[in-house]
């Protein structure tokens, strides 16, 4: 150990030059196994890792196309019914959040939100806090710059309704979802919500696209179509005001009227009560109020039904509008008896007019007694049902573009039990269901001259550059009744107009209608006692025919029958208010 | 080659005689090409930062020019330390090494009783007003200085295989660091800088000659020690991030959603670089999607912006570095200087191991940075510093075979107490 000589430390430092070489030389190894191991990862493997990477980084996302306004007719201009407002929904990443205590104190004023729910949402174990929903610009504007970290903003687009409640039902909303429900925004939603564009991009972690690359592919969105509607605006106010007035004042608590333009087929006022406010939509906790009870409630009619069983008798020759029978006040059919449920029901000698003045069940059994050449039989029953399905459109949707309409039922004349009887109910409204808007549609064939056009409810549509659709009217059949019949029928229910319904009434204009008292069947079967709705199906015009108005009064508290008490005075009040305010005129 | 032939030429060419104290090797020109390498790697680094700054200042939320003007402030300040560093001689860390110790002893304890940053639970800071400061890069340029000292004095002496004067004291040392990196690494957490010291000294040792045997005896213990304490990691609930990581090290790509996250993105980095790389602005995985983008995970971005043909220049950057610095050391004036060098040679070689190797899924992320080229001031500092020493040691290489011969025999005349070598007595005889 000790033999250090001067020989030796240059013998044993050459040694330590030898080590440190042979490090060296180590250190040239790893290093070389890395840059193999890189040129294995980078050249090899690089279409396996490419892949990940793309797997990763590039991401899809909906470019969502602007959706279509709804406008509709005042008078001769056009106003909007729904348009798109841009909002923002605030969002906190909690991990962001040094001092959640201290970022709510900040945030609660412009949310208006309380401290402590902030605090306990921004201590969140999660990246994504939804703080507020749909603010407006203003709250944007504060947010943008209070410029705290881990508080980020998303873009929405909300409906916005200028005119209110008005029309809700018709219109229905967009929910959450950026779905049509109801109304006009869920039958045309695929018009309105246009076709959302598409962007592929290579994205930062948090899905941020990054500068354009070759990888990125962008389909730009086609803007949804904006609808006009037949609607018009002020008829439409007028309507829901005098529904609500009107079920006011007969104590019911529910109800619907609509006014259809006779030769066009245009619905130009919807309306049912009660109604909500489609800008608030998420807060209605029944569903039921979303729909458009004209179109999606079908009812048995009752005694409205009247008139279109006699046009049919007189469409089948089998009547004359002169005809007359004797009437025993009570007919025996099968096993059951129809009476007259209304006080003027006596036997005597009745008139085709006497049948709907009077609202006579024995007259219409014995008008659909004569479509069987004297009784009520198997031939009675499909020729009264083929009229009802094939001329009046009953048992099968209109299409009008309303979303959840409703057909209605009748019932088939060959199948089942007691179909005598339950034929004989259907000639004045009972045992079948229909929609209003059924009943309206094939009155106004009936005194439209016999042409029966499909209800609708859209004017045009215009696309964002500018192109417009417009709706003409769509006739969907001719001759349901003859002209003659036609003249014959409006003059039948402007008689019955000016015996029972006088307020209706109006010198140099021609108001034809009908009430109904439709009993209510249980749904076990059978009818309730005590409960009625009150319905009413009637036209306004000077010579000819130019609105045709269904009114329904769902179980009026007022006394007497519900159609006459209840639903004659709205209908008087409509008709009324057409005239005041519409020029009503010969079309 | 033409390198080294054309040094040496300059060399000679440029010296002068250096005549200050007793040194009596020729002060000469300084191995510039060590500071040119070193300055490749700055630049690299912040050129990277700098693009990748960004898309991290996006996802850590904080202003493009945060990352920046640090990185600036990091690499002026190392410059700065490697001028002062150069020309501070270098035994004057040899006679400072008592104070040097004790700080970086109180620096440690001081930054162990830290509470510790959670966002960072693998590094340990000190902060002081606004700056922090990563006690454990101190800690390794004492441990080289240090450790040079000591070795090669019980080298001149002839206790290099003394097992009460040389082999306990070092065992010791490693037993401290080791059990450091157990016991507090719920706290402290920093395994790598664990292994990079420990591998410090093991080079120190290697190289002033140990013994084969007692050597290979001593690396023995070293590789029970890391048994001891990969067993412990599966014991210690506080330590189950590290079997995640060596499970990950294990399996790189079976969970990727979780503990492999970082090794899968790396991964993915370095492999969709391909040959010639995505070009410098194109890097998609510093998006927030490769955790440590611009510190210990830079090398894989450097990968995917530059490709294998990029990386490849990166490392024979580094080795060629290393070359330079294996010169030095071969012709270094004396053991305590050689020894400095190779333990900073030691230093950044199995740091730069550790990072790329933990990068390219060969080893277990250890959370380590790559000298010169990751952001972050701590490492910067030290590593530029340490390499302003090995700058200053190549001012004094010689040719001469006749190592240890002449400083040492100054600087242990000093020190009167101690008992002469027997090396000294037989030169002044």
């Amino acid at each position: 150990m000790l033999t250090n000589t001067y020989e030796s430390i240059s013998t044993k430092n050459s040694i330590l030059k030898q080590r440190i070489t042979l490090w060296y030389t180590l250190l040239i190894i790893i290093f070389g196994i890395f840059t193999a191991r890189l040129f294995y990862l980078q050249v090899f493997r690089h279409d396996y890792y490419q892949r990940s990477a793309l797997l990763g980084q590039l991401k899809q996302y909906d470019i969502p196309a602007e959706r279509g306004t709804i406008r509709a007719l005042d008078g001769s201009s056009v106003v909007p019914l729904v348009l798109n407002e841009k909002r923002y929904n605030i969002i906190a990443d909690p991990k962001l959040i040094k001092d959640p205590s201290k970022s709510a104190e900040i945030l609660a004023p412009v949310l208006s939100l309380p401290v402590n729910d902030l605090i306990s949402k921004l201590s969140e174990n999660s990246r994504y806090v939804i703080l507020a929903k749909k603010q407006t610009k203003d709250v944007h504007v504060n947010i943008k710059q209070l410029d705290l970290i881990g508080v980020f903003e998303d873009e929405v687009t909300i409906r916005t309704y200028p005119q209110g409640e008005l029309a809700s039902q018709l219109l229905g909303f967009v929910d959450d979802s950026n779905k049509g429900r109801y109304g006009v925004e869920e039958s045309l939603d695929a018009l309105l919500r246009g076709q959302d564009g598409r962007l592929k991009a290579i994205t930062d972690q948090k899905g941020v696209p990054l500068l354009a690359s070759g990888d990125n592919i962008l389909i730009d969105p086609t803007e949804g179509d904006d609808v006009v509607l037949t609607i018009d605006v002020g008829m439409q106010r007028q309507l829901e005001d005098i529904l609500k007035s009107g079920l006011d004042a007969a104590k019911s608590k529910s109800g619907s009227a609509l006014i259809l333009e006779a030769k066009t087929g245009a619905i130009k006022a919807m309306a049912n009560y009660p109604t909500y406010s489609p800008s608030e939509f998420s807060s209605v906790a029944d569903t039921g109020l979303f729909l458009n009870a004209s179109v999606s409630a079908p009812l048995e009619v009752g005694s409205i039904m009247k008139p279109l069983t006699a046009a049919a008798a007189l469409q089948y020759g089998v009547v004359t509008k002169d005809s007359t029978y004797y009437d025993p006040s009570r007919f025996k059919v099968d096993d059951a008896t129809i009476n007259n449920i209304e006080e003027d029901g006596g036997a005597g000698v009745r008139s085709i007019a006497d049948i709907l003045q009077l609202s006579l069940n024995t007259g219409a059994t014995w008008l659909l007694m004569q479509m069987g050449g004297g009784q009520i039989n198997y031939q009675a029953r499909t020729k009264w049902y083929d009229f009802m399905t094939k001329q009046y459109g009953f048992g099968s949707k209109t299409g009008i573009e309303q979303g959840y309409e409703e057909a209605g039922i009748i019932p088939s004349p060959t199948e089942g039990y007691g179909l005598n009887i339950r034929y004989a109910n259907t000639a004045f409204g009972q045992g079948m269901t229909a929609t209003p808007l059924q009943m309206g549609a094939a009155l106004a064939a009936v005194i439209n001259d016999g042409t029966y056009y499909k209800p609708r409810l859209v004017q045009k549509t215009i696309s964002k550059v500018g192109f417009e659709t417009i709706k003409k009217p769509e006739v969907v059949r001719t001759g349901v009744v003859t002209p003659q019949i036609s003249k014959e029928m409006r003059d039948l229910m402007n008689y019955v107009v000016q015996k029972n319904n006088r307020p209706a009434v109006r010198n140099g204009y021609t108001v034809g209608g009908k009430t109904g008292t439709a009993e209510i069947a249980k749904e076990e079967g059978g009818y309730y006692k005590d409960r009625y709705n009150g319905t009413y199906l009637g036209f306004v015009g000077k010579d000819n025919p130019q609105y045709v108005i269904v009114v329904r009064v769902n179980e009026p508290g007022v006394a007497g029958y519900a159609g006459a008490q209840a639903a004659a005075p709205l209908f008087a009040a409509l008709s009324n208010m057409l005239i005041d305010s519409f020029n009503v005129s010969n079309p | 080659m033409s390198l080294v032939s054309m040094s040496q030429r300059r060399i000679t060419r440029h010296a002068v005689t250096a005549n200050h104290n007793d040194i009596t090797v020729r002060k000469h020109r300084p191995d510039y090409i060590i500071a040119l390498l070193a300055l490749v790697l700055l630049a690299l680094g912040f050129v990277v930062v700098y693009a990748i700054s960004p898309g991290i200042a996006s996802a850590r939320q904080v202003s493009e020019q945060y990352l920046l003007s640090k990185q600036i402030i990091a690499i002026f300040l190392g410059i700065a330390t490697f001028l002062i560093f150069s020309v501070i001689p270098y035994r004057a860390w040899r006679q400072s090494i008592a104070v040097l110790v004790l700080f970086a002893g109180l620096l440690t304890i001081g930054a162990l009783l830290t509470p510790v940053n959670a966002q960072y639970p693998a590094h340990r800071w000190i902060r002081f007003s606004g700056l922090s400061f990563q006690t454990v890069e101190f800690l390794k340029l004492t441990l080289v200085l240090w450790c040079a000292h000591f070795i090669s004095m019980r080298a001149l002496r002839g206790e290099l295989s003394d097992g009460q004067k040389t082999l306990k004291p070092l065992l010791y040392i490693i037993i401290i660091i080791i059990g450091i990196a157990i016991i507090v690494a719920g706290l402290q957490s920093d395994l790598g800088s664990a292994a990079v010291m420990v591998a410090i000294i093991v080079c120190i040792v290697y190289l002033a000659g140990m013994p084969l045997k007692r050597f290979l005896g001593l690396t023995a213990v070293v590789a029970a020690s890391v048994v001891v304490l990969l067993a412990a990691s599966f014991v210690v609930p506080s330590l189950r991030y590290r079997v995640d990581r060596f499970s990950t090290f294990l399996h790189p790509t079976s969970d990727c959603q979780n503990a492999g996250y970082q090794s899968c993105q790396a991964l993915i980095a370095i492999g969709s670089g391909g040959v010639l790389g995505k070009g410098l602005g194109k890097s998609v995985q510093a998006n927030g999607y490769l955790p440590e983008a611009a510190n210990d995970s830079i090398f894989a971005i450097i990968a995917e912006k530059f490709g294998f043909i990029g990386v490849s220049l990166v490392i024979v950057t580094y080795l060629l570095l290393f070359s330079r610095m294996k010169r030095i050391m071969l012709l270094a004036p004396s053991l305590y200087a050689r020894l400095i060098v190779g333990g900073i040679l030691a230093w950044f070689s199995m740091q730069a191991i550790i990072n790329i190797g933990a990068m390219i899924g060969l080893l277990p992320l250890k959370g380590i940075t790559l000298p010169f080229v990751s952001y972050g001031g701590t490492s910067l500092l030290f590593v530029t510093g340490a390499l302003g020493i090995v700058f200053h040691v190549s001012r004094y290489t010689t040719f001469s075979n006749r190592l240890d011969t002449q400083e040492e025999n100054s600087s242990v005349q000093r020190d009167k107490q101690r008992p002469r070598p027997l090396i000294v007595r037989r030169r002044s005889a």
